[in-house]
C-alpha cells in the first residue's frame, strides 16, 4: 500500500462511516403488530409463592406460549434500576424475573436477554438485587444477563412523539434484534412521576442523558414507548414501596401485597397497578399520555379484568 | 554411571566424540548444574509469582460482587516499611495496618536488600524491560551491563560517597525528615506506590480502551469471540475509566523505564529510596557473598552485577541477592553463607556532605512549601471532598502514602488525584469529583471499598452504617441555575437519585404553569435537609444542567478560617 493509495482508503472509509451512522426507523415494524380489537384481557393475581404466581397470572392470557413463539429472540426487562435488596422494594423481585425467564425459556425462546441500565453501579444493581445470580441459577446457555454496553445504543427517530422526535435506544430491545419484549417493572412511589409503573420502565433501555427525560417527563415517557412496545407487561407488586421512592431504603415504606398484574396493554396495567396505592389512573401524567397516543386503554371499565 | 541417567539424554548419543578431558569437565559442569536448581532460578520464579501475585491482586481491587473484599489487596504496601515509616512519622502515631513490613525489616537484617531482587514487582518489570532491550543493545553495540560502560562513568570517579548512588541516601533522607516535618512526599517516590498510579490512573484506562477497540475491530474473527468474556471479565478493568494525572504518573514511570537504557536497575542503583532504606539495614545482613568481592583473575562477576556491587569489595547495601554471580562464576567458587568477618569493605555511598545536604533540604521543605504560597495563596477549597471517613485536612494528607489503591478499587470512579487544590504536599491525593463523568462518577451510597483497601488507614475502614454517620460534605443548590427555581422548569432528578432512606433532597413548592401548548406543567421546587445529606453527590453527577451542577456538595468543616456557611436552603 502506498501513501496514496492510504489516504484514498483512509477518506473512502471515514466518509462511509459517516453516511453509514444508522438512524432506525421501526415504524413500519410496529405498525404490523397491531393490537386485536375489543376489551384488553388483564390478569390480577394473588400469591405468597411467586415463582407459582408467576405461572398463575399467565395462565388466563393463555401461558407464555401466547407471546413468545419457538426461536424467539426475548428481552425481559425488569426494573435493577438501584442498588437495593429484593425486600426495599426499589427492584423487581428475583423469583418473578426468573419464574418469567423458566417461562420463556419453555416456550422455546432461542435467547433470553435480561438487562437493565441501572442508575448505581451496574454490578451492584445486578448483585444486591439478587437479579443476575437468580436467572443465572436457571444454569442456561440461551439467557444472558449482562451490563449494558453504551456502544449498544442507537438513534431512533419518534415520529409521532408530542414532546421527543429522537432518542437512543438499546438495540438488542428493538426489532429486528428482539422478537419478544417482555416489561417487568416493579411498582413503586416516584416523587415527580407520582409513581413508575411499566410505561416509566422503558427508561431502563435507552441511553444518552436521561436527565433531560425529565424537563416534560409524562409526555416523553409516552413517547419513548412508541417505539419500544412491550408484547407482555408483568407489573410486580408483591410488594410496594409508598413513599422516598424510586431508591426506597426503608423497610417502613414497603407494602407486601403479594400481587403480580399482567397484561399485553401497559397503558391498562399502569392503571390498575395505580389503584394499588389509592389513587385514580388519571393521577399519571404518563398513562393519561400515553392513552391520549393511542397506546392502550386507560379507562378500567373497557378493561377486562380476571382476578385470580 | 549411575549418575549420568539424570543428566542429558544426548550425553549418551555421543560419548565417544568428546576427549577425556574434556567428558571430565561437562561431567563436572553438568553435575552441578542438574542435581542443583540454580539459585538464580529460584529467584526468577519468585519474581515471576510476585509480580503474577501483584497483577492479581492489582485486578482484584474492584468490586466484584461482594460488599467485602477478600483482603490482602493492599498487602504490597503494608509490606513497604518505607511508606510505613514516613505515614507514622507524618502522623505521629504507631500504625498497626504495616505490620506486615516488620517481616520484611526482620528478614533484610538477616538477608540483605533481598525485597529489591526477589519480590519488588518495579524491580522485576525493570529486569524484564532490560531483557527486551537486549537485542537492541547489540545491534546498537550499547553495553548496559557492565561496569565497563556507562555505570562506570557514574559510579567509580571520585572517592565513595561521591557517586550518584548518595542520591538515593539523599532521597530517603529527605523524604523521612519531611514527614517528620508533617510533610508527606514518600508517594513521590515510593517505587510501588508509583508503579501502582500509574498502573490505575494511565494503565488500567488505557488497556481497557487498547482492548475494547482491539475486540471491536476484530469483531470476532479468528475465533476472538470465545476469549473476550474470559479477557473482560478477569484481565482489564470493568469499565473505561478516566483519571487526572494519568499522563504525569506514565511519564514519570516512563522515565524510570527509559534510564534502564543509562545503567541497569538505574533507579534501584541510584534512586530508589526504599533500597536506600533497605540496603542500609542490610550492610548488617548475616548472610553474603563470598569471596567479598570479585577475583583478581577474573571479575567476570563484577561485570555482570545487575546492581553493580562488586568491586574491589562487595556492597552490602547494593547486593539484591541475585545470585547471577554465583550461577555464573566460571571457577564455581562464588556463594552465599553466613558472614564469617565483620570487616565492610565498602563505606556507605554517601558523604557527610550528602547527608548534611540531604538533612538541610528535608528541613527546609516544609518552610519552602509555606513560601510557594506566595504565589498561590492557600485559599481552602469548599468544594475540596475526601474519601468517607477520611479524619482532618492535615491528618488525612498525614497518613495518606498516594497509593493510589482507593482510586483504583471506586467503582464509579469518583476517587481522582488531587493536583495543586490542597497544595504541593497534597499532589495524588484522593479526593471526590461527583462531576468529573456525567451521571457516572459519585460515591456509591452502600459501598465501603475505600476503607478496605486504603493501607494506611487514611482512610478508615468503616461499616455501611457509619459512613453515612459522617457526611462527605452536604449539598447546596445554585438556585439561578436549578431548573425548577431559576427557569420554572420541571426537573427534581436529584430528588429521584438521592440514595438517603428518607430523602434528603425534598420538595419545598410545588405548582402548576401552562406550558406554550396549553399543557400542564407540575413545578416542584427541591431543598435539602441537610441532617439526612451524606454529600455522596450523587446529585451533582447527574443534574441534567449544562456545565457545573445546580447542586453542588462542599465540605463539611469550613475550610477557611474565619469563613461560615451562613445559608439554610
Amino acid at each position: 500500500m502506498d501513501r496514496r493509495e492510504f489516504i484514498e482508503q483512509v477518506a473512502a472509509w471515514s466518509a462511509g462511516t459517516c453516511l453509514a451512522a444508522p438512524l432506525f426507523d421501526v415504524r413500519a415494524v410496529l405498525a404490523a403488530e397491531e393490537r386485536p380489537n375489543g376489551k384488553p384481557l388483564m390478569v390480577v393475581a394473588k400469591g405468597k409463592d411467586y415463582e407459582a404466581l408467576v405461572d398463575k397470572v399467565l395462565k388466563p392470557l393463555g401461558g407464555m406460549a401466547a407471546f413468545v413463539k419457538k426461536d424467539d429472540r426475548v428481552v425481559v426487562k425488569p426494573n435493577i434500576g438501584f442498588d437495593r435488596t429484593p425486600e426495599q422494594a426499589a427492584t423487581t423481585h428475583p423469583d418473578v424475573v426468573r419464574a418469567v425467564v423458566r417461562r420463556c425459556l419453555d416456550a422455546g425462546a432461542k435467547r433470553v436477554l435480561v438487562f437493565d441500565r441501572p442508575v448505581n453501579d451496574a454490578r451492584r444493581c445486578y448483585a444486591h438485587s439478587g437479579i443476575k445470580d437468580a436467572v443465572e441459577s436457571l444454569g442456561d446457555s440461551r439467557v444472558r444477563c449482562e451490563y449494558v454496553d453504551n456502544k449498544d445504543f442507537v438513534p431512533v427517530e419518534i415520529a409521532d412523539g408530542k414532546s421527543l422526535d429522537k432518542f437512543d435506544f438499546h438495540r438488542d430491545a428493538l426489532p429486528p434484534e428482539c422478537d419478544c419484549y417482555i416489561n417487568v417493572p416493579v411498582a413503586k412511589h416516584h416523587n415527580q412521576a407520582k409513581l413508575t409503573l411499566g410505561l416509566k420502565n422503558v427508561m431502563g433501555v435507552i441511553g444518552g442523558n436521561r436527565g433531560i427525560i425529565h424537563r416534560d417527563l409524562n409526555r416523553r415517557i409516552a413517547d419513548l414507548n412508541l417505539v419500544v412496545r412491550p408484547k407482555l407487561t408483568i407489573i410486580d407488586a408483591t410488594r410496594i414501596l409508598l413513599r422516598h421512592g424510586p431508591t426506597g431504603g426503608k423497610l417502613d415504606d414497603v407494602k407486601v401485597l403479594d400481587t403480580l398484574i399482567a397484561s399485553a396493554d401497559t397503558v391498562a396495567a399502569d392503571a390498575y397497578a395505580t389503584t394499588l396505592f389509592g389513587k385514580k389512573p388519571d393521577y399519571l401524567g404518563s398513562t393519561v399520555a400515553a392513552a391520549k397516543l393511542g397506546l392502550g386503554e386507560m379507562d378500567l371499565s373497557k378493561v377486562k379484568i380476571v382476578n385470580m | 554411571m549411575g549418575w549420568q541417567f539424570n543428566c542429558h539424554p544426548n550425553m549418551h548419543a555421543t560419548p565417544t566424540s568428546v576427549s577425556h578431558g574434556a567428558t571430565t569437565t561437562a561431567r563436572l559442569y553438568n553435575m552441578r548444574r542438574i542435581a542443583w536448581i540454580p539459585w538464580r532460578w529460584w529467584r526468577r520464579a519468585a519474581q515471576f509469582a510476585m509480580l503474577v501475585l501483584f497483577l492479581w491482586l492489582f485486578r482484584r481491587t474492584e468490586y466484584t460482587g461482594a460488599d467485602q473484599l477478600a483482603g490482602g489487596e493492599n498487602i504490597f504496601f503494608r509490606l513497604d516499611p518505607l511508606s510505613g515509616a514516613a505515614a507514622m512519622l507524618a502522623a505521629r502515631q504507631f500504625i498497626a495496618l504495616f505490620w506486615p513490613a516488620l517481616i520484611v525489616l526482620a528478614l533484610t537484617i538477616v538477608l540483605g536488600r533481598f525485597f529489591c531482587g526477589w519480590i519488588c514487582p518495579l524491580g522485576t518489570l525493570l529486569d524484564y524491560f532490560h531483557r527486551m532491550l537486549r537485542p537492541i543493545a547489540r545491534r546498537t553495540n550499547r553495553l548496559f551491563n557492565s561496569r565497563s560502560s556507562n555505570s562506570r562513568r557514574l559510579t567509580a570517579a571520585g572517592p565513595p560517597g561521591e557517586s550518584l548512588r548518595s542520591a538515593r541516601y539523599v532521597l530517603l533522607i529527605v523524604v523521612l525528615l519531611a514527614a517528620a516535618f508533617s510533610f508527606p512526599l514518600v508517594g513521590f517516590v515510593d517505587p510501588l506506590a508509583l508503579l501502582t498510579r500509574g498502573m490505575t490512573l494511565w494503565g488500567d484506562p488505557t488497556l481497557y480502551r487498547g482492548v475494547d477497540a482491539g475486540f471491536e475491530w476484530l469483531d470476532g474473527r479468528w475465533g476472538t469471540a470465545a476469549v473476550e468474556p474470559f479477557v473482560e471479565k478477569h484481565l482489564i478493568p470493568f469499565r473505561a475509566t478516566a483519571f487526572r494525572l494519568a499522563g504525569v504518573s506514565a511519564a514519570i514511570l516512563a522515565a524510570i523505564f527509559a534510564l534502564e537504557l543509562v545503567a541497569r536497575r538505574f533507579w534501584c542503583r541510584y534512586l530508589c529510596p526504599l533500597g536506600a532504606m533497605l540496603g542500609l539495614l542490610g550492610r548488617w545482613s548475616l548472610v553474603g557473598r563470598l569471596p567479598v568481592g570479585a577475583c583478581k583473575s577474573c571479575g567476570d562477576c563484577a561485570e555482570l552485577c545487575r546492581m553493580d556491587a562488586l568491586g574491589d569489595g562487595l556492597s552490602a547495601e547494593d547486593c539484591t541477592l541475585c545470585m547471577d554471580c554465583v550461577d555464573l562464576c566460571p571457577k564455581g567458587i562464588a556463594k552465599f553463607a553466613v558472614k564469617r568477618s565483620k570487616s565492610q569493605p565498602r563505606p556507605v555511598d554517601l558523604s557527610r556532605r550528602g547527608a548534611l545536604a540531604g538533612l538541610a533540604v528535608g528541613a527546609a521543605i516544609p518552610g519552602l512549601a509555606a513560601a510557594a504560597q506566595v504565589f498561590r495563596p492557600r485559599q481552602a477549597d469548599p468544594y475540596l471532598l475526601r474519601p468517607p471517613g477520611a479524619g482532618d485536612e492535615k491528618t488525612f494528607l498525614d497518613l495518606c502514602v498516594r497509593c493510589g489503591e482507593c482510586m483504583k478499587v471506586c467503582p464509579t470512579g469518583v476517587l481522582q488525584p488531587a493536583v495543586f487544590e490542597s497544595g504541593l504536599e497534597g499532589i495524588f491525593s484522593p479526593r471526590l469529583i461527583p462531576r468529573f463523568v456525567f451521571e457516572q462518577t459519585y460515591c456509591e451510597y452502600t459501598c465501603t471499598l475505600c476503607g478496605q483497601v486504603c493501607p494506611s488507614g487514611a482512610i478508615p475502614r468503616l461499616t455501611e452504617a457509619a459512613k453515612h454517620e459522617r457526611p462527605i460534605g452536604l449539598a447546596y443548590f445554585d438556585h439561578s441555575r436549578c431548573l425548577p427555581w431559576g427557569e420554572e422548569t420541571p426537573c427534581i432528578r436529584c430528588e429521584e437519585m438521592c440514595p438517603a432512606p428518607e430523602k434528603a433532597i425534598k420538595i419545598l413548592n410545588t405548582f402548576a404553569i401552562k406550558d406554550a401548548d396549553g399543557f400542564e406543567l407540575e413545578i416542584q421546587q427541591p431543598y435539602v435537609e441537610r441532617d439526612l445529606c451524606v454529600g455522596c453527590g450523587i446529585c451533582e453527577s447527574n443534574c441534567p444542567v449544562e456545565g457545573p451542577s445546580a447542586i453542588r456538595v462542599r465540605r463539611v468543616d469550613s475550610p477557611d478560617p474565619g469563613t461560615e456557611i451562613m445559608l439554610k436552603r
